[in-house]
Formats: C-alpha cells, sequence, structure tokens
C-alpha cells in the first residue's frame, strides 16, 4: 500500500510501505528528498550527450550563459584563437564575464556586437 | 515605550537580506527601522520588516538617501555592506546632515578604502604586505614575474579582479579589469601586485570604539571562492589548529593597523597566508562583512548591536582578554546561479521556498516564495550558518540543514554546498583560494537511485494530469516512468 498526499501546493508526502519521501514539484522541476531529478517526456533512446549539448560538428561555438550584455568582442574573423583563449566580455547581473574559446581554431564567424543584449544561449562566435 | 538605545530611529540604506539581518538587531534595541527601496524591491522582505519605507530611485544615490532619512526624522543610518557602505563622501554628507553614520570616519574610509593608501597604513603599522604598485601597472608586470593579479583600486567583492598568467593576456586583462572596476565603482584605477601561489585567505574582524580602544574578534577563513568572491567561511580557521599562534599574531596586526588608520567601529583586516604559513596584508573593508554570522557564531556577540552602541558613543564593553571562542560555524553563501554552468546568475521568480532550521541553524534572507530575484542587484538569496561544537560536527550540520533548504523555480548552489559539504579535503581543512578548480576536477554529483527516480516521474505525471486535483492515498503507485538525470 502507498499513500499519497499533497500536503501543500507543490510538496507531495509519499509512504512506500514504512519508507518515507517527500516530492516537490513545480513545472518540470521534481525534487525527491531535497535532490533535483531530471524527468523528460521524451523517448530516452532518442536523446543524447551531444543532442542535448547542441554541439555541432566539426565547429564550436561560444554561447552566452545567461541573459546579458555584450560588452566587448575581444576578436576578429578569420582570427586564429586558443584554447581558452577569451573572445567575448559579457555583462550579466553587474558581473563582467570574459567568455573563452572551448578550443583551438579559427574565428569563423561573430554573431554579436557591441552593446547588443543576448538571450541565454544566443551563440555569439563560431570557431572552426 | 523608553528608550534605553542611543537612537531612536535608524535608517538601513540597504535591501536583501543584509537589510533584514541590521533591522532584527534593531528591534531587538527598541529602535525603530526604516527601509528604503527601489521599484523593483516594493514587496521584499527588507521593506515589510521595517517600520517605515521610503521609495528611492537607486540604493547608491546619496541625496535620496539622506532625504528619506531626513523626512522620517531617523537619527542614524546603518549602510549594511556594499552599495554606499565604504563610500567616505556618504559618510561624510551623513555627517555633515547631522545623521549619524554607523561605522568608521569619513577619513578612515578613505584611507583604509583606498588600497593604496591602505597598503602605506599597513606598512607604517609593520604589517607585511605583498609587493604591487598602482602606479606604474605596465611596468611592473614587465619586471615582476607572472603570475600577477589585476585589482581595482576602489574595490571588493572581486569586480574588477583578474589573475594574470602570461604576458601576452596582460593588456586584454587590464580591459577588462578596468572597465568593471569602472562600471561597478566609478573608478577605472588598476593596482597590480605579484600572486601568492595558493594562498590561503583569512581575515581579521576588529571592532573599535570612539575613545580609542581597538580590539579583534578572531578571524574568518574565506578561502573558498569563486570569481575571487568567497561563497563559504568559517570560524575558526583550520590552520589555528596546526599553528595555534596564528589568531593572536594576525590578531595583533590588524589591530595595529587599523588603529594607526584612527579607525573606528567594526571593520575588516584580509590577509594572504601562504604555504608556509606567513601571512601578508592584504586590504580592509571598512564596514560589516557578510560572513560576519560566524563570528557572531562562536563569540556569542551580536556585531551589528557592538556597531549601534559605539556609534552611540559606548566604550567597547570587552576586554580583548574577555573575548572566547567557542565550537566552529560555517557559513555557505546561497546564491542564484547555476554552478553548473561557470556559476552564472540564475535570476527568475522563486516558485517554491522552504528554509532549514533545527539546532544551531542560522538563515540569514531576504527572499519568499513567489519573489522575482531581480537582473539588478548581487544575486545572493541569503546566508546559512550552522554552529557546532567541532569543525566535522558543523559540516555535517551544514551539510543536514542544505538538505533542508529547498528553492524552486531558479537555479542555486545550494545542491552544490551539499555535496561539498562531504568533500574529503575539505574536511581535512586543506583549503586554498584554488580549491574550488581542484575540485571541480575530482567532483562527485550527488546520484538518485532508480526508485526515487521513478517515484519523481510519477509524481511528474499525476501533477500533469490533475493540476489542481486534491491528493489521495492511492493503492497502485506505479514504479515506472521514463528519466534521466
Amino acid at each position: 500500500m502507498i499513500d499519497v498526499r499533497e500536503v501543500e501546493p507543490g510538496v507531495w508526502s509519499v509512504i512506500d510501505g514504512t519508507r518515507s519521501v517527500e516530492i516537490r514539484l513545480v513545472g518540470d522541476e521534481v525534487r525527491v528528498n531535497g535532490v533535483p531529478v531530471a524527468v523528460d517526456t521524451s523517448d530516452p533512446r532518442q536523446w543524447s550527450p551531444q543532442a542535448a549539448r547542441g554541439a555541432v560538428a566539426g565547429s564550436a561555438q561560444v554561447k552566452s550563459p545567461m541573459p546579458g550584455k555584450v560588452i566587448e568582442v575581444l576578436v576578429m574573423a578569420g582570427q586564429e584563437v586558443a584554447a581558452g583563449q577569451g573572445v567575448v566580455v559579457v555583462e550579466a547581473m553587474k558581473m563582467q564575464n570574459q567568455l573563452k574559446s572551448p578550443r583551438e581554431g579559427r574565428v569563423q564567424a561573430i554573431h554579436a556586437k557591441q552593446g547588443e543584449l543576448v538571450n541565454a544561449g544566443a551563440v555569439l562566435v563560431t570557431i572552426e | 515605550m523608553p528608550q534605553s538605545g542611543p537612537f531612536r530611529k535608524v535608517l538601513v540604506a540597504n535591501r536583501g537580506e543584509i537589510a533584514v539581518r541590521v533591522m532584527r538587531t534593531l528591534r531587538e534595541m527598541d529602535i525603530a527601522a526604516v527601509a528604503v527601496y527601489s521599484d523593483v524591491d516594493r514587496s521584499a522582505p527588507h521593506v515589510r520588516k521595517a517600520d517605515e519605507a521610503v521609495r528611492i530611485g537607486s540604493y547608491l544615490k546619496i541625496d535620496g538617501i539622506l532625504d528619506a532619512a531626513q523626512k522620517t526624522g531617523a537619527d542614524a543610518v546603518h549602510p549594511g555592506y556594499g552599495f554606499l557602505s565604504e563610500n567616505a563622501e556618504f559618510a561624510q554628507a551623513c555627517t555633515t546632515a547631522g545623521i549619524k553614520f554607523i561605522g568608521p570616519s569619513a577619513e578612515a574610509i578613505r584611507r583604509m578604502g583606498s588600497k593604496t593608501e591602505a597598503r602605506k597604513v599597513a606598512v607604517a603599522s609593520g604589517a607585511p604586505v605583498v609587493p604591487g604598485t598602482d602606479t606604474d601597472v605596465r611596468q611592473f608586470a614587465q619586471t615582476a614575474q607572472y603570475p600577477v593579479m589585476l585589482k581595482a583600486v576602489a574595490g571588493g567583492g572581486g569586480k574588477g579582479m583578474r589573475r594574470v598568467d602570461r604576458e601576452e593576456d596582460f593588456e586584454s586583462s587590464l580591459a577588462t579589469a578596468s572597465s568593471e572596476a569602472a562600471a561597478a565603482f566609478g573608478n577605472p584605477a588598476i593596482y597590480v601586485e605579484k600572486l601568492i601561489e595558493r594562498p590561503r585567505h583569512i581575515e581579521i574582524q576588529v571592532i573599535g570604539d570612539e575613545h580609542g580602544s581597538m580590539i579583534h574578534l578572531g578571524e574568518r577563513e574565506c578561502s573558498i571562492q569563486r570569481r575571487h568572491q568567497k561563497i563559504i567561511e568559517e570560524c575558526p580557521s583550520p590552520l589555528t589548529a596546526i599553528d595555534p599562534t596564528l589568531r593572536e599574531r594576525m590578531g595583533q596586526a590588524a589591530v595595529a593597523a587599523a588603529q594607526s588608520a584612527g579607525y573606528y567601529n567594526a571593520g575588516t583586516i584580509e590577509f594572504l597566508v601562504d604555504q608556509q604559513g606567513k601571512f601578508y596584508f592584504l586590504e580592509m573593508n571598512t564596514r560589516l562583512q557578510v560572513e560576519h554570522p560566524v563570528t557572531e557564531m562562536v563569540t556569542g556577540l551580536d556585531l551589528v548591536r557592538m556597531q549601534v552602541e559605539i556609534a552611540g558613543g559606548a566604550k567597547l564593553a570587552l576586554r580583548q582578554d574577555q573575548v572566547e571562542w567557542r565550537g566552529s560555524a560555517i557559513e555557505c553563501r546561497v546564491y542564484a546561479e547555476d554552478p553548473d554552468q561557470q556559476f552564472f546568475p540564475s535570476p527568475g521568480r522563486i516558485t517554491q521556498y522552504a528554509e532549514p532550521a533545527g539546532p544551531g541553524v542560522r538563515v540569514d534572507s531576504g527572499v519568499f516564495a513567489g519573489w522575482t530575484v531581480p537582473l539588478d542587484y548581487d544575486p545572493m538569496l541569503a546566508k546559512l550558518a550552522v554552529w557546532a561544537g567541532t569543525r566535522e560536527q558543523a559540516a555535517a550540520r551544514l551539510r543536514r540543514a542544505l538538505s533542508e533548504y529547498q528553492v524552486l523555480g531558479i537555479k542555486t548552489n545550494i545542491g552544490f554546498f551539499e555535496e561539498l559539504m562531504g568533500d574529503a579535503e575539505f574536511l581535512a581543512g586543506e583549503l586554498d583560494t584554488g580549491f574550488l578548480e581542484r575540485y571541480f576536477a575530482r567532483r562527485v554529483e550527488r546520484t538518485v537511485s532508480e526508485a526515487d527516480r521513478a517515484l519523481a516521474a510519477e509524481a511528474w505525471k499525476r501533477a500533469r494530469k490533475r493540476p489542481q486535483a486534491a491528493a489521495q492515498p492511492v493503492s497502485n503507485w506505479k514504479l515506472a516512468g521514463r528519466v534521466h538525470d
């Protein structure tokens, strides 16, 4: 016998036999005893780490990890860059962050302009 | 109501958890609290906790805050930390307006707030310092061996700070640091110094009255940092177990430096401690620190109360030999940020919120369920601090408290801290400012059992099907679900 109760909005108490578990659930966010569990309704067989990260074969993208403002573009198209070299400076929440090239290569394209507001996930620079 | 305290009404020129924390002490002292708030903070807890609240344009505008103090008849201002807390003009403007600034004199802020001036004061008082300069930044970098460190002359909190490992990175790092310093502090000036490899960051809390007495309240170990910003602080430092004289030696150096600057009220002297245990004066923070709770927990003192009393003209009620340190306290800074994305800020709406409680747990917070963490300010939500008899027990207690701390809707570093409290190197007290970088290389993420995943998937499905339905006992709890981590 398993007993499930929503004890307050979004908080579920589950008693399975004698085992007691608290589940928190808001939108797509689920936590079991406080530990986040990713729930995905899509077929896990179709999921791949590559697809999830949006990796593009043969080139690497420098993306803005959150909404912010492009303060400076540190490279030019065609320029050779080293792995870890700073390519764009993005300001978010009063903090300037130098986004670095994930690998060695040549700057294929720059998609960001100085002063531009960008969304999370926006591709700023492509390295080939 | 009888007024026993030095002030009748105090304006707290700050927001978030620190404004709430200051107001709590004011209430205990029977002093009315005035909040100031920007438009996005209209519903914030610090506004609701206050007896009066005044809308202002910005927490950085001196005129607006003084107007609010005058309008409400506040006889003192507590600046908290950040914003105007280390602004000498603000302290001076308060004094000129006949409003007591709860903190050091404008002159002391000016001297110790400038890294270069503070360094001169420290050298004069006999404190050891790290080689560096602000006059010929480029030349110093060329002659000193890399790595070097760039810092904002006017700043703190990691803003405008950059490590430079190679000469070819110097100019771009200098430009970034300088523009960040200009944006954060209105002053682009940059200071450069020799970088000490794998240092500990240990600071000393000092507090002095306006009659010339000053004592120290021991150290705080703040070596666990990301982006040069502390995220875990503790007292005692694990290093004092190895070197029991360290606290007293650093304490004396800190008091000497602060006193030679004519400093009074609460302040913190930061030191770097190298691998050989030698300490170097780094800078002074002329205000209450974010991490002051760990000092309060081991000494049993209320630093805000002491600040208010001192500003009211009281003499220190405590001699140095009366200060006692009991047990161990650890604090972590809970941020709206994503540890899996280089600790990038994660603003947004908090959909569910539950704070930990129980023995030895203290939460200084300024948020609630339904609150939208604004993009406009530092994304710290709360400080969670614990006290226990030993460091080992304190770490276990913090881990327990973190497991109770539930913030949904935005990303936070709570789960990350929970993992960290189980880390062998942390538990061994082997800390330096490179700790986090090494930690990420060996990090073991928390895992979820298959049974728990199945429960999660089922709960999710159920909530999806009947989002508003009342829950009821069921006998057919299906252990099925397509989930992945």
